[in-house]
């Protein structure tokens, strides 16, 4: 039963087949305390941790489906807590540019039938998506692209070493980390016909000739660039409205999980801000205050779901989230669930628990589980917090 | 022998889908527990490939495995795959408009003698 | 790739030229094309020679695994992108409307394809690398970001 009685698992990529196996070991049981109990006395621990916190933190969300995401947000609501979301550090700072339209984008199949010129800056797709490419991005033929990546598609990558991404594309510039301000100000330069301040004047001058024959172009910038720009994320904004005096250029955000941008968009939605909100009498206040790194430090318990901030968050937010009682709610052990108080066992989206996402792109999706799961989904278990506070 | 050099965090597949089997296995430890380091900078140092080393900053300090680089010459900068590990030693304040420096992190690094820091370690000490 | 010359520095090296070649070399570069196999030498099963027949068959072991139009895919280094899948023309004239737009195959009659996790080849004799009109096409190798599929 190893894998769930299926004998032969097509078309996952080495990081969805590892995804789908992954439901098959160290999965969770309901404990708290340090002991294991049933689900329903886990529940209702998890609901006196919560009611009697003053300053509850609930932090997680992308790998939640949207249903499950509303919960959360009425559930931080009537909990009067904060909320925060695994993209504060990262693909939220340009989320909300995209999202509110300051940033033009589109969706994936635009970029498959009509894009012309694909730059990853800061981003090794090969590694974190490897299905970008050979889905959208590069190889497949598209409606204004049927020659493809021979000789209708351009990729650009520019990063700080030689990833796996640059073997694909004769076109790799060289950055030095945190030299991207500078390198976008002698794009624009470039552009302008001007002489580049910053950079080989050669290679830039053969970037911008790239930049100009481009009919449609599309950016998904990742981690690199963001964190790198950090306060000048204005000037990414220029260089856009300079790209799209030329052409079309839009933006993509290459979120690390499947509902990252569902979360961003019902919180702006509900709450008229992105990531990070403090719920008090009904009406969001936003800040960087509410975000992990700053709340995990001032909150008295939090509620950890789909998500593994131990692991993945620096030192010290690790070590803020160890000293409060955490409610954990993942399918799988982790540094999270073995340091929290009550741990949650839940069922994996798309393969256990069925519903709808939001792709990087903005497309909504649906989908069925195709496993029989032996757990609640997450939307199932919030609910029932909800009703135990 | 110490040099500081500046680390840039990365993805890598065979890591993830170590991580998706277990982050307690030894496949995963040694997925994620390295460095790799420009090759003049290693001579510098006297540190062979395979060969551990000492990582540590103010914020933290850890035993791995220090890998040539085949990438063109980068001396002063190393790379780390995301990790337990490489997160160990990120900076946590934050101002107003910045982030954690995922990306431009500055570490000692020298040889060392000692083994691989284990994950559990890693923990024990958040939760101390 | 195992080149000639590896494999000449592990052979005997005297010309005894048992095995029909007159050199050493001319008899590696054989073994390199795949033209022979080194069992049809009993020359070297001679025990003196019994380190080299070792380090012999190990250099040449990944030549015998590769089909007979010489595609080797190594899948402990594949990532499972499909761009092989994606780009290979076969591929994409056998399905245009999977392949062809960048969706996994369907049928069984396409080249390469990703089964848990990494890509598998198959009907193999339809690569354009092979048969009377055979054609240098990279697709495959070009759009690997890992070195995993190699031709003899």
């Amino acid at each position: 039963m190893k894998t769930g009685g299926f004998s032969q698992i097509k078309n996952l990529c080495r990081k969805g087949h590892g995804h789908f196996l992954s439901a098959f070991t160290e999965r969770t049981a309901p404990k708290a305390d340090g002991q294991e109990i049933s689900l329903d006395q886990a529940i209702d621990r998890a609901g006196e941790i919560l009611r009697k916190a003053e300053r509850p933190l609930l932090y997680g969300w992308s790998n939640s489906s949207l249903e499950a995401q509303r919960v959360g947000i009425e559930l931080a609501k009537k909990l009067e807590a904060t909320i925060d979301d695994t993209s504060s550090f990262c693909q939220g700072r340009i989320m909300e540019r995209i999202l509110t339209g300051r940033l033009p984008t589109c969706t994936l199949d635009d970029v498959r039938n009509f894009a012309d010129t694909s730059i990853f800056w800061g981003s090794d797709p090969s590694n974190s998506h490897p299905r970008l490419l050979s889905r959208f991005a590069y190889y497949p033929r598209g409606e204004k692209r049927q020659k493809s990546y021979e000789e209708e598609r351009t990729c650009i990558v520019v990063d700080v070493r030689k990833s796996a991404t640059t073997k694909l594309c004769s076109n790799y510039f060289k950055v030095l980390p945190g030299g991207d301000a500078d390198l976008i100000a002698s794009v624009i330069a470039v552009l302008e016909g001007k002489i580049p301040k910053f950079g080989d004047k050669k290679l830039m001058i053969e970037l911008g000739a790239i930049l100009r024959k481009t009919e449609f172009g599309v950016l998904f910038p990742g981690l690199g660039i963001l964190s790198s720009l950090t306060d000048k994320m204005d000037l990414l904004e220029s260089l856009i409205a300079k790209l799209n005096e030329l052409s079309a250029f839009k933006v993509i955000p290459t979120v690390e999980h499947f509902n990252t941008r569902g979360f961003n968009k019902l919180l702006l939605e509900d709450a008229g801000c992105i990531n990070r909100a403090f719920f008090q009498g009904g009406k969001a206040i936003h800040g960087p205050q509410m975000s992990v790194s700053i709340a995990s430090k001032k909150c008295d318990a939090a509620l950890v779901i789909g998500s593994d901030p131990l692991s993945s968050l620096p030192f010290g937010t690790a070590r803020s989230l160890a000293k409060v009682p955490v409610i954990a709610i993942d399918p799988h052990r982790s540094l999270t669930t073995d340091a929290a108080k009550v741990v949650i066992p839940s069922a994996i989206h798309g393969l256990e628990a069925g519903g709808s996402a939001v792709r990087m792109d903005g497309v909504k999706i649906d989908f069925d589980p195709i496993l029989t799961a032996s757990t609640l989904s997450d939307v199932q278990i919030l609910g029932m917090i909800k009703e135990a506070i | 022998m110490e040099s500081t050099v500046t680390i840039a965090t990365f993805r890598d597949i065979f890591q993830n889908e170590a991580e998706k089997k277990s982050r307690y296995s030894e496949e995963y430890r040694g997925l994620s527990a390295q460095i790799i380091l420009d090759k003049q900078d290693m001579a510098n140092l006297g540190v062979k490939d395979g060969q551990n080393v000492l990582v540590k900053n103010e914020v933290g300090r850890i035993v791995v495995t220090a890998k040539t680089s085949e990438d063109d010459p980068h001396p002063g900068l190393a790379f780390m795959v995301k990790s337990p590990w490489s997160n160990h030693l990120i900076e946590d304040d934050i101002c107003e408009m910045s982030s954690p420096e995922f990306k431009k992190t500055s570490v000692q690094v020298s040889p060392s003698g000692e083994d691989i820091t284990q994950i559990s370690e890693l923990y024990l000490r958040m939760k101390a | 790739m195992v080149g000639a010359m590896e494999i000449y520095k592990l052979l005997p090296a005297d010309a005894c030229k048992e095995c029909g070649y007159t050199s050493c070399m001319a008899l590696a570069v054989a073994l390199r094309n795949r033209g022979k196999r080194l069992d049809e030498f009993p020359a070297l099963l001679n025990p003196k020679y019994a380190d080299r027949f070792k380090k012999l068959k190990e250099l040449l072991a990944p030549l015998e695994k590769a089909s007979e139009t010489g595609m080797i895919i190594h899948p402990e280094k594949c990532f499972g992108c499909g761009n092989c899948v994606v780009a290979c023309p076969v591929n994409v004239a056998a399905e245009p409307t999977r392949c062809g737009i960048g969706l996994g195959p369907q049928g069984e009659k396409v080249i390469l394809a990703v089964e848990d996790g990494v890509v598998k080849c198959m009907n193999v004799k339809e690569c354009k690398r092979f048969g009377p009109n055979k054609v240098l096409c990279n697709a495959c190798i070009v759009t690997c970001p890992s070195k995993a599929i190699e031709f003899v």
